[in-house]
């Protein structure tokens, strides 16, 4: 499938209006255009599923939007479809397409927009959706070896084929599973790592390295070891329970979760929070991110073996981690978001402590990255290994730091703006050559971003209430976004009449940066994929929930 | 009767017993002659071997005039204590062939191969390698080495199976012909300048040449033999001959034939080149160095089990060559110790190497019968279904891999020993290529040990990785006289080395003018240590350390092999495989005693192989052959310089890969400097000379004249 | 390079004193909610309405906090009308619910203790808490408590997560494989009761419902000190939390 030119440079500005004048002009056939305020700016209904390929291509390619996501919802009455692009600068468009509930097969834009990949694969596997079209659906959430096909069981139990429960009575692991192997030489071998992490701690993944000895030719990830079905298990429960659920599938990015689950709720019920509430949330959006950072620069300087540097992150780490219980009363701050603002308020010595200990933490963060940019052994694993050329970083839409690295500079504070993000003064790094050394400047610079966004909040801090009431009694959906420390994070929620939650959606940054991660292991070799691992920074548990 | 008379008796005995064999096994059923074969050629193996070794032991050669041919001179055999070495080195390889012939030929074939012709060549091959080691006189030497390379030829050709590459046999037989040629000419040059054909005068002749003269002869020989011997640049025909080889060949020609070149080299060289100097010595070492490494390179890359043998061969053929060397070198300085110790070690290593090769070989024939495949990244998981074949393929991989106490260990100690010895030689040129050779011989011994770790660990350890069921049916798991023998040699030849070097020496001492037993091996087991060279005072600190130890059981002169410098380089080596073996049995006893005691309360629970919790460990998750060797391709990809291949095969979009083909062609280094090259002059000079035939009588006609013109001015002007 | 060198050793000791000295330095530990009197029954199943997950339970006028199935949501720390008290402590391991005749690891394992840690599907803050044991502050090494990558040479299993249905085999065939003696600790809320996921078609409810559990700590997550006196604890080294009442809950 050849390509329209594909825009390198960061994003401008796209304009809504243009947009929909050259869409009016190409698809009016096909689309009816509708504006839309709950999170999403504009909405293209499709009435021909057939032409969502070429639309989908036209978007991504033509227009430079960049995929959000595909959310999948059963309606009593049909499928509905929706896949999300940014316009950036604008908003968020989607593409809805409903289908009716016996017909159950969708073109697959996987062609056109390859980061749509995986959502499709997703979808299969627990909806039973069949898009044409589709090499390689199947034994991708539900592992072959221990799950029947056609389980999908997210589907709404009234209409499911297989009954899950018995299933999972019956489920013995089928001793005939085999990998699908690509590599084709009489001396290859594929070298299995995980699920039980055999680096030490670890989390639970899996990968098939094909090699003939010393570069790997292939590496096939097989996640979702630690599925547990997140989404199915918040439809039906009150809006306050779905908060802890959104909090604790990811830990680590666990304030940026609930601050999306929680911006869907208000806009669902039409409030804004607080003032004060913002600039809190920005603060402790901000401190979450440098915490991250400080963790993820602590696994690159482990996994090159530099055990000074490690202990030294690790320590700035830990201390940011005791400086959040010591403001918070939790080290990684849970249970603070509401919808409506957030739950509890802070006084001026708490503000004092944590400035100091963020200003401490930036200047060790300093020392530190001046030393590793003289340490030659260090950057001798870094630099030009696992490299992501801007290319394929656009190819397959990766985010956060880890796109930001390969010249893909997105960032969801600036392109779309939200809690207030717009009144600071910030910069998004960004770097070109894709390796890991990229994404360790990226950490280091996007880590003193952070410091520096806290300190303004703090300054700009005004006394008022801290949050507003938001209790959700009628139906509705809305998106919530923000700039989780790994990427680009999106929930879609929906309540039905009696304000329960319907169908929760939680598109995650891991989720899309895992599948470019496979671009940045080929071709080198096997001892670099820990290090690549480590830069890469992704969370498992994010991808997986 | 003298020892003369027994060795008379023992050859002619020998003749008449090939002789029958052939006519018999030429003519008698197939089901019969099979055991035949095997018994008349134990026979006739033994008979070798009694000879030799009555040879060696009384140190009286014999001697005898056959026929008188008109115009050739008269035909003479001699067994000296050269020939006795060879000779007993080939009796002992040829005594496990033979019933692994027998075997080969009822396990695999089982009376649809015609056995027949089979015997015949055999008895034929073995007849001719006894003249050629015998010959004393270069008509009879040369029509007995030409007789054996068309035997060879028949032998390799000899299945005439459609997917055997039957190029290898013309290749082997072209380029017998131009060695064979090149020593011609050299006999040639010197018997211009000789009485008459015989060695002996021929040896006496060599002393007279020119330096030219002398060069050239040293330099066709060494090279004409060389093509048998398997040196770099003239060795390309043996990767190619040895895998299309029948396995039921392939240890004769790797035992026994190979060693043909060898005594040529030594007969021929080492006699004629006491008057040149250092030139001939460096050369042979050099060319030794080179030929080793280039043999273990791809050795270690490579899959084929039959293939990457011949290559070892060829790194084998290159340590011998380069103590051949190193031999000639000290004796053209003057000193005959390190020569004679030299010397030692490459005929020891000669010896080590029949056995060893052999066992390999036939190990890998019975793998080859069992599975249907040689690939090692096929191979895996045969330890399971075949312990004994297991085990002697075990000894045979650590015999080659130089792991003591087996014989590899002694003779690549006393090569490398010997090539530390230049120390004190006087020119420093000469020191530095002696160190270049020694790291270079270095480096091959450990590229060895990685080639044959791999070689075990993939075929026999691990998952079975193929698709082929084990044949269980053949004895090939139980014990197996051939394989054990061979097995048995090789722990002997290695555990007593100083029973074989004064066997040795007898052969050393008249080439080189000094003992080496004298100098190796000092006699502990005598009431008061002695030895040639060293002080009896430092023999006696020896002494209580134990070297004595055996001295009332066992017979010879000790158990210790020691040797101590000249007196302005006294540096001592020493070292004793006997004793060690000692050690590392009471070793091995103590610790097994000590953890049986210790774990005598423990419980052993057997679970599944832990694999990180997969659901599946399957045989392509293990590590293949060439995953083991990538490493030593990629470090010096300078020598291999392969072509990768890469093809990727996508569907729906370029994210999907259905297919990631690889392909990696190489052409071997010799192939790409000498084949290549020289096959494309020759073919350029063809296509030239082709231009005159294109079948115009005129032009036929024109050309006699013109050649008969020149012929007349020639003649006129001489 | 030499600048690494010095540049530790001018950072000084950082590592706590814990377990000869206790520690209290603010941030280390988020404590845990105790059981707290209020004037009247009334007003204590009001503050037990306030928890998501029904870990406290209120006995007439006080409040009882069932620790194990507490997921620090701090909804009764904050915001509440009627906030129970919370402590500032960390050592807070006890014995799983329902295991009888535990015995820590012989004497011979307090000093060199090998541990394999299996993620059975969490969040990752249990994980990331156990991996900070290693770090300059807790230092677990000096305590003689080492970190494997096999479970052939694992002395004690600890499993965080709720047991994902995809992990399930995974970690049966991790526990198959390690010898005895062997101790399995389950560590957070997820590892002793599911937490929020609790049991359902992707997540087994806990590790007890898959392996014989023998010390539970509890925590989402848990703060590396409460995890250190938990490995402390396998061995004898440190006395373990006393048993909770039993709340009438399965699992």
């Amino acid at each position: 499938m050849s390509v329209v030119g594909s825009p390198l440079v960061p994003p401008e500005r796209i304009d809504l209006d243009g947009l929909v004048a050259a869409i009016q002009e190409r698809f009016s056939a096909v689309v009816s255009l509708s504006r839309a305020d709950k999170g999403v700016l504009l909405s293209l209904h499709l009435k021909d599923p057939e032409s969502l390929p070429p639309l989908s291509l036209f978007l991504y390619w033509e227009i430079g939007c960049s995929f959000g996501g595909l959310i999948v919802e059963e309606h009593s009455h049909a499928w509905q479809l929706r896949y999300l692009f940014l316009a950036s600068g604008s908003g968020w468009i989607d593409i809805v397409l409903e289908l009716p509930l016996g017909g159950r097969s969708v073109p697959s834009i996987t062609a056109a927009v390859h980061a749509a990949d995986w959502h499709e694969r997703e979808a299969e596997d627990l909806f039973g959706l069949q898009f044409e079209n589709h090499p390689r659906l199947g034994d991708f959430i539900l592992h072959d070896q221990i799950w029947p096909e056609g389980a999908a069981p997210h589907r709404k139990p009234q209409r499911k084929s297989v009954d899950v429960h018995q299933t999972q009575l019956r489920r013995r692991p089928n001793p005939n599973w085999r990998p699908l192997l690509v590599v084709q030489d009489p001396g290859s071998f594929a070298m299995p790592v995980g699920p039980v992490y055999e680096g030490g701690i670890g989390e639970s993944l899996h990968f098939i390295l094909e090699t003939v000895g010393e570069d790997v030719l292939r590496a096939a990830p097989r996640l979702f070891y630690k599925f547990r079905g997140v989404e199915k298990i918040a439809e039906g429960t009150r809006v306050s329970h779905a908060l802890l659920l959104s909090e604790r599938f990811a830990a680590k990015s666990s304030f940026a979760h609930s601050l999306a689950f929680s911006s869907a709720i208000e806009k669902i019920c039409d409030v804004e929070v607080p003032p004060r509430a913002a600039r809190l949330r920005v603060i402790l959006a901000e401190l979450e991110r440098l915490r991250h950072h400080a963790g993820a620069i602590t696994g690159i300087c482990e996994s090159t073996a530099l055990s000074v540097a490690a202990s030294q992150a690790a320590i700035i780490e830990e201390e940011l981690l005791r400086a959040s219980c010591h403001f918070t009363g939790h080290r990684y701050l849970f249970g603070l978001n509401k919808p409506g603002g957030l739950r509890r308020d802070f006084n001026s010595d708490g503000f004092r402590d944590l400035l100091n200990a963020v200003g401490r933490a930036v200047d060790e963060l300093r020392i530190l990255e001046n030393r590793l940019h003289f340490t030659s052994s260090f950057l001798d694993r870094l630099e030009d290994v696992g490299v992501v050329d801007p290319n394929k970083a656009r190819d397959l839409n990766l985010l956060g730091p880890v796109g930001r690295a390969s010249g893909r500079c997105h960032d969801l504070r600036r392109e779309c703006s939200y809690g207030g993000y717009g009144d600071y003064q910030f910069e998004v790094p960004r770097e070109n050559e894709g390796d890991g050394y990229a994404r360790l400047r990226v950490l280091f610079a996007e880590a003193a971003q952070s410091a520096k966004l806290i300190r303004q909040a703090v300054d700009s801090l005004q006394p008022g209430p801290i949050s507003v009431p938001c209790e959700a009694t009628h139906s509705g959906a809305a998106l919530g976004w923000v700039e989780a420390p790994i990427g680009a994070a999106l929930h879609w929620v929906r309540l039905d009449s009696s304000g329960l939650v319907e169908r929760y959606r939680a598109i995650t940054p891991s989720f899309n940066n895992w599948l470019g991660f496979h671009v940045a292991v080929e071709d080198f070799a096997f001892q670099d994929f820990p290090i690549i691992l480590a830069t890469f920074a992704l969370s498992a548990a994010e991808c997986d929930r | 009767m003298t020892a003369s008379t027994w060795i008379e008796g023992t050859l002619a005995l020998f003749f008449i017993l090939s002789g029958c064999g052939f006519i018999l096994s030429a003519t008698i059923r197939d089901k019969y002659s099979v055991q035949i074969i095997a018994y008349i050629s134990a026979l006739c193996s033994s008979l070798m071997m009694f000879a030799s070794a009555v040879t060696l032991a009384t140190g009286r050669s014999f001697e005898a005039t056959l026929w008188n041919l008109q115009g050739l001179g008269l035909l003479q055999v001699r067994l000296d204590m050269l020939s006795a070495t060879f000779l007993f080195a080939a009796g002992l390889v040829y005594l496990p062939a033979s019933f692994f012939v027998r075997n080969f030929l009822r396990q695999r074939f089982g009376g649809r191969y015609p056995a027949r012709r089979y015997g015949a060549l055999h008895f034929a091959l073995m007849a001719s390698v006894v003249l050629i080691l015998i010959a004393n006189d270069t008509v009879l030497f040369l029509i007995s080495w030409e007789c054996m390379s068309i035997l060879c030829y028949l032998l390799v050709n000899y299945e005439q199976d459609p997917r055997t590459d039957t190029r290898a046999g013309f290749i082997l037989l072209a380029m017998s012909e131009a060695g064979f040629l090149a020593v011609v000419i050299a006999f040639l040059i010197i018997g211009r300048a000789a009485s008459d054909w015989s060695f002996p005068a021929l040896a006496a002749a060599a002393s007279q040449l020119s330096n030219q003269a002398a060069w050239g002869v040293f330099l066709l020989g060494f090279l004409g033999f060389g093509v048998k011997a398997g040196l770099v640049p003239v060795n390309f025909w043996l990767p190619r001959c040895y895998t299309a080889a029948p396995s039921i060949f392939v240890p004769v020609l790797a035992g026994v034939t190979f060693n043909l070149g060898f005594y040529g080299i030594v007969r021929l060289n080492v006699a004629l080149a006491s008057s040149l100097g250092f030139g001939p010595g460096l050369f042979a070492l050099l060319t030794g160095g080179v030929t080793a490494l280039v043999g273990i390179l791809y050795a270690t890359t490579d899959n084929d089990m039959k293939t990457m043998l011949a290559h070892s061969s060829i790194e084998n053929a290159g340590i011998i060559v380069a103590g051949i060397g190193a031999s000639l070198v000290f004796r053209a300085s003057g000193y005959a110790v390190p020569a004679a110790i030299a010397l030692t070690a490459a005929l020891y290593h000669m010896v080590n190497h029949s056995v060893y090769k052999t066992l390999l070989f036939q190990g890998v024939g019975d793998i080859e019968a069992v599975t249907g495949t040689r690939e090692m990244d096929r191979l895996g998981g045969l330890a399971h279904f075949f312990p004994a074949l297991s085990v002697v393929f075990l000894v045979g991989c650590l015999s080659i891999s130089a792991v003591p106490p087996f014989n590899g260990f002694v003779s690549e100690w006393l090569t490398l020993q010997s090539l530390l010895r230049s120390a004190v030689l006087f020119s420093p040129g000469v020191k530095i290529l002696f160190a270049l050779c020694g790291a270079s011989l270095a480096l091959t011994a450990a590229l060895a040990v990685t080639c044959f770790v791999k070689v075990y660990a993939m075929s026999f350890l691990g998952l079975k990785r193929g698709s082929w069921h084990p044949n269980v049916r053949r004895n090939v798991g139980r014990f197996q006289f051939p394989a054990a023998y061979l097995a048995v040699a090789c722990f002997l030849l290695g555990v007593l080395p100083t029973f074989v070097i004064p066997m040795l020496n007898r052969a050393v001492e008249p080439l080189v003018g000094s003992s080496v037993s004298a100098s190796l091996v000092p006699q502990f087991f005598t009431a008061t240590p002695s030895n040639a060279q060293l002080p009896v005072p430092f023999l006696a600190e020896f002494h209580n350390l134990g070297a004595q130890v055996g001295q009332r059981v066992l017979p010879g002169r000790g158990l210790v092999v020691l040797h101590r410098g000249a007196p302005e380089n006294p540096v001592v080596f020493a070292m004793s495989p006997s004793y060690s073996l000692v050690a590392l049995a009471l070793l091995l006893f103590f610790t097994w005693l000590i953890v049986t005691r210790s774990t005598r309360k423990r419980t052993l629970t057997r679970n599944e192989l832990w694999a990180g919790g997969i659901p599946r460990l399957l045989p392509e998750m293990f590590y293949t052959a060439t995953g083991f060797s990538n490493p030593v391709r990629v470090v010096f990809q300078a020598i291999f310089r392969p072509n990768i291949v890469e093809d990727t095969r996508e569907t729906v979009a370029v994210h999907f890969r259905t297919a990631i083909l690889r392909r990696r062609d190489e052409t071997h280094l010799v192939d790409r400097l000498f084949f290549h090259p020289v096959g494309d002059a020759i073919t350029w000079i063809a296509r030239l000379l082709a231009g005159m035939h294109h079948g115009r009588l005129n032009a036929y006609i024109a050309y006699t004249v013109v050649f008969l013109l020149v012929i007349l001015l020639l003649f006129r002007l001489s | 390079m030499s600048f690494w060198f010095w540049h530790g050793l001018s950072n000084g000791v950082r590592s706590t004193g814990y377990p000869r000295v206790p520690e209290s330095a603010p941030g280390v530990t988020p404590g845990r909610p105790v059981a707290t009197e209020f004037s009247s029954a009334e007003r204590s199943s009001l503050a037990a309405a306030d928890c998501p997950v029904d870990a406290i339970v209120p006995r007439g006028a006080s409040a009882l906090v069932d620790l194990r199935s507490c997921v620090y949501c701090q909804r009764c720390r904050f915001g509440g009308a009627y906030p129970l008290q919370w402590t500032q402590d960390h050592e807070w391991t006890t014995v799983a619910a329902g295991r009888e005749n535990y015995v820590p690891l012989p004497r011979s394992y307090r000093r060199s203790l090998h541990i394999m840690v299996v993620d059975a599907g969490d969040c990752g803050a249990c994980l990331h808490e156990v991996k900070h044991l290693n770090n300059p502050f807790y230092n677990a090494h000096r305590l003689g408590i080492f970190f494997t990558a096999t479970p052939r040479s694992a002395d004690v299993l600890l499993v965080v997560g709720p047991v994902s249905e995809n992990m399930r085999v995974p970690l049966l065939k991790t526990y198959e494989a390690m010898p005895t003696p062997k101790r399995i600790v389950a560590v957070g809320a997820c590892a002793i009761t599911g937490g929020v996921f609790g049991r359902g078609f992707m997540s087994a409810g806990g590790v007890s419902s898959v392996l014989p559990v023998d010390l539970e700590i509890p925590g989402d997550p848990p703060p590396p000190l409460a995890i250190l006196h938990g490995l402390l604890a396998v061995t004898g080294r440190k006395a373990l939390a006393p048993r909770q009442p039993d709340f009438g809950r399965t699992a």
